[in-house]
């Protein structure tokens, strides 16, 4: 009896919990899970227009594809020099037959340009329905003068990474009525609305009654004294929780043994990692990437994670042969104690994380509430590969030295120390493909700018864990019997 | 209790273990993936009764520990199926999860996790166990540093604190001086006749006459005989 009631409590816990998750998700993600951002690239500068002087007149047209247009912003040139009068920006918008109408005019201040910078222009009210609209920007000066002067890029290729593509279809910027060979170095921003966003509650209604549905089908069996997945494992926790327990403590604690420093070099590794890394990365190869403190710790943290977990649950089966031929423990036990050590050590290291967050001055929003998702979806992944890699020794002794070469591939597959945009076109489908770039992607954005990823990130997450883990079980299901045999 | 049926148990041996992937593929290019099945239990059945003591004895290489393994859940049986309903201790290896690392202490509540104790009964007993093992202030110190007979005695006192419904020996376990194996042998008697179930492996016919309601003579992993403890022995014997 006691027993059947735990489960029903637990089922309303589950349930409440989920309730309050889905209300307090949506409160921190709701812009994020409503609508896209949707900044364009623009093309690579190529050549400059020649100084704007009272007469010239620049006319680029160009397509939205988002739902609302919020801003557009153009790159400047200032020949290096102070410059005087400003600069006039018109937007219309094209109608069929030629016709146009006048959306804004927008002057910019030549004085305070900086050479070759972006200048962002924001509409005074985002322009609804502008997908599959064209637009035309008409740039012109009425008070510059010659020698006094700036200047705008244009050119005919877009860099993706390090290979510069040649920019398919693009519309000719028209200088004085006469093409250019390019297009206006232009970018625009808009906003496009998510479906998702829009049918929100009903998901996690939806969600939410399955939920309920199989707590009800959970208790229903209990009470039956039938056995399901579901129980078998509440059963299993409940029943091997105290040696889960201890085992992950035996990890922890004979790490640090004997050691002096102890626990603190859980705080201490991935900081002086990311020290020797920064100063590599920043000084010996420049890099531009924003913040590169916290973008490189992110990476460091959840990679080193990876690598442990995975390092060390590799020999998690046969380092425990001595148990598993003497007494009777579900062998899936020890890969899984040997993650969740690990997964205490990843916490402990986000300490620096958060120290480095603070002293970098970036700012800290209620969105970081949602890294523990990508740290759950990481733990779920890393849980599926030990699954996998740990049986693998088992039977093949090369699979340590094996994964030692991957996992240094790994590792350089995955921007931890570089950016992004450096990858170059031809391989991003790869990236794609490596879960680790997911889950630290999603973690930098929600550490680094403070917003939510947007949901189709939550999903890739989510699909890569629960794959692994369906995929590592079913592995270790069918051989396990075997393990004896072979250790 | 214990439900034996039809168990058979094949241990696959080719002529070198291959361990990677490497040997796999010499192995299979040459065709000398060659298997010998070598068959450690053949068709045993039986069954034992609660609170029943049954023996099992036989020459070395019978099968007496691999029908233990099997039906303590470690081994799984090629063909056949083992029921068991209760709660196993098997007291095959005595320490064999100890940390070297670890305290006495620590060590106490990863082994006794590991045999299966809750946390609460570990508490309960933390003292007995100290106290049966004799280490006194030794226990806080890393296992490492123990002698050979201070760790056999620890993990002695671990695997006995229980009253198990079904105990698993392979061997009386006399561990220690003189004064402890008097103590332990004391206590695995205890626990034998306390009621539980126990299925006990030995070499010793005088104990298994003494001890056993029933026993199973396994020869070339096959029953050759079962019954009562005293004709069997006697048939032994001869």
């Amino acid at each position: 009896m006691q027993k059947k009631w735990n489960l029903q409590k637990g089922c309303v816990l589950a349930l409440a919990v989920y309730a309050v998750l889905a209300v307090l998700f949506y409160a921190i993600a709701q812009e994020q899970l409503c609508t896209r951002t949707d900044d364009t690239d623009s093309v690579s500068a190529a050549a400059s227009v020649g100084e704007i002087l009272p007469g010239t007149v620049l006319e680029q047209q160009f397509a939205v594809q988002s739902d609302r247009l919020t801003g557009f912003s153009v790159l400047c040139g200032t020949f290096g020099r102070e410059n005087t009068g400003t600069l006039d920006l018109s937007l219309y918008e094209l109608e069929g037959q030629g016709g146009r109408s006048l959306i804004g005019s927008y002057s910019l201040d030549v004085s305070q340009m900086q050479e070759n910078s972006w200048y962002d222009i924001p509409l005074d009210t985002p322009l609804g329905n502008a997908a599959g609209r064209s637009f035309l920007l008409k740039v012109s000066s009425a008070d510059s003068a010659l020698g006094n002067a700036v200047t705008l890029y244009y050119g005919n290729s877009v860099s993706t990474g390090r290979i510069e593509l040649a920019s398919e279809g693009w519309i000719p910027l028209y200088q004085n009525g006469q093409p250019v060979e390019g297009t206006l170095c232009l970018r625009t921003t808009g906003q496009t609305d998510l479906w998702f966003g829009r049918y929100y509650w009903y998901f996690a209604a939806g969600a939410g009654l399955l939920l309920g549905l199989y707590c009800w089908r959970l208790c229903a069996y209990e009470k039956k004294g039938k056995s399901c997945l579901g129980l078998r494992l509440i059963h299993a926790f409940t029943r091997y929780r105290f040696l889960i327990q201890q085992l992950v403590s035996r990890d922890f604690k004979t790490k640090y043994k004997r050691s002096v420093l102890g626990i603190v070099w859980s705080f201490l590794n991935p900081l002086l990692t990311m020290l020797v890394q920064y100063v590599v990365f920043s000084t010996l190869f420049k890099s531009n990437i924003l913040n590169f403190s916290v973008y490189l710790l992110t990476g460091i943290v959840l990679f080193n994670f990876f690598s442990e977990s995975c390092g060390m649950g590799i020999n998690s089966i046969l380092g425990n042969a001595s148990l598993i031929t003497k007494v009777y423990v579900p062998k899936y036990i020890y890969p899984v104690t040997r993650v969740l050590s690990s997964g205490i050590n990843m916490l402990f290291s986000l300490v620096p994380l958060i120290l480095v967050v603070l002293l970098t001055g970036t700012p800290v929003t209620p969105a970081i509430l949602l890294l523990p998702f990508a740290l759950a979806c990481l733990i779920g992944f890393c849980t599926g590969m030990v699954l996998i890699l740990s049986s693998m020794m088992v039977f093949f002794r090369d699979t340590q030295f094996l994964w030692s070469v991957l996992s240094m591939i790994w590792m350089y597959a995955t921007p931890i120390f570089y950016p992004e945009s450096i990858i170059p076109a031809r391989f991003l489908v790869l990236y794609k493909l490596n879960p680790m770039y997911h889950f630290i992607r999603f973690a930098r954005t929600v550490v680094m700018e403070g917003i939510s990823p947007e949901p189709k990130a939550y999903l890739i997450c989510l699909v890569f864990a629960v794959g692994a883990m369906v995929i590592g079980g079913l592995f270790f299901h069918k051989t396990q019997d075997k393990f004896v045999l072979h250790i | 209790m214990i439900e034996v049926k039809n168990v058979s148990m094949a241990f696959r041996m080719s002529q070198d273990r291959i361990q990677s992937i490497k040997e796999y593929l010499v192995a299979l290019l040459k065709r000398k993936l060659k298997y010998k099945d070598f068959w450690a239990l053949k068709d045993v059945s039986f069954q034992v009764h609660p609170g029943e003591v049954l023996g099992i004895i036989g020459r070395n290489g019978a099968g007496k520990s691999t029908i233990l393994k099997v039906i303590s859940g470690i081994l799984k049986p090629t063909s056949g199926s083992v029921e068991v309903h209760g709660n196993i201790v098997p007291m095959l290896e005595l320490g064999s999860g100890f940390d070297f690392d670890l305290t006495g202490r620590e060590n106490i509540y990863l082994n006794g996790a590991i045999l299966g104790y809750p946390r609460k009964f570990l508490d309960q007993k933390y003292d007995e166990i100290v106290a049966f093992s004799e280490l006194g202030e030794f226990i806080e110190m890393p296992i490492r540093n123990y002698s050979s007979g201070m760790m056999m005695r620890l993990a002695f006192s671990i695997a006995t604190v229980v009253n198990p419904e079904i105990l698993i020996v392979d061997e009386i376990l006399a561990v220690g001086d003189e004064a402890f194996q008097r103590k332990s042998r004391q206590r695995m008697l205890e626990l034998m006749s306390g009621g539980t179930t126990v299925l006990f492996v030995s070499h010793s016919l005088d104990q298994i006459r003494e001890m056993c309601d029933r026993v199973v003579w396994l020869d070339h992993g096959q029953i050759k005989m079962i019954g009562k403890a005293q004709e069997v022995c006697d048939a032994y014997q001869i």
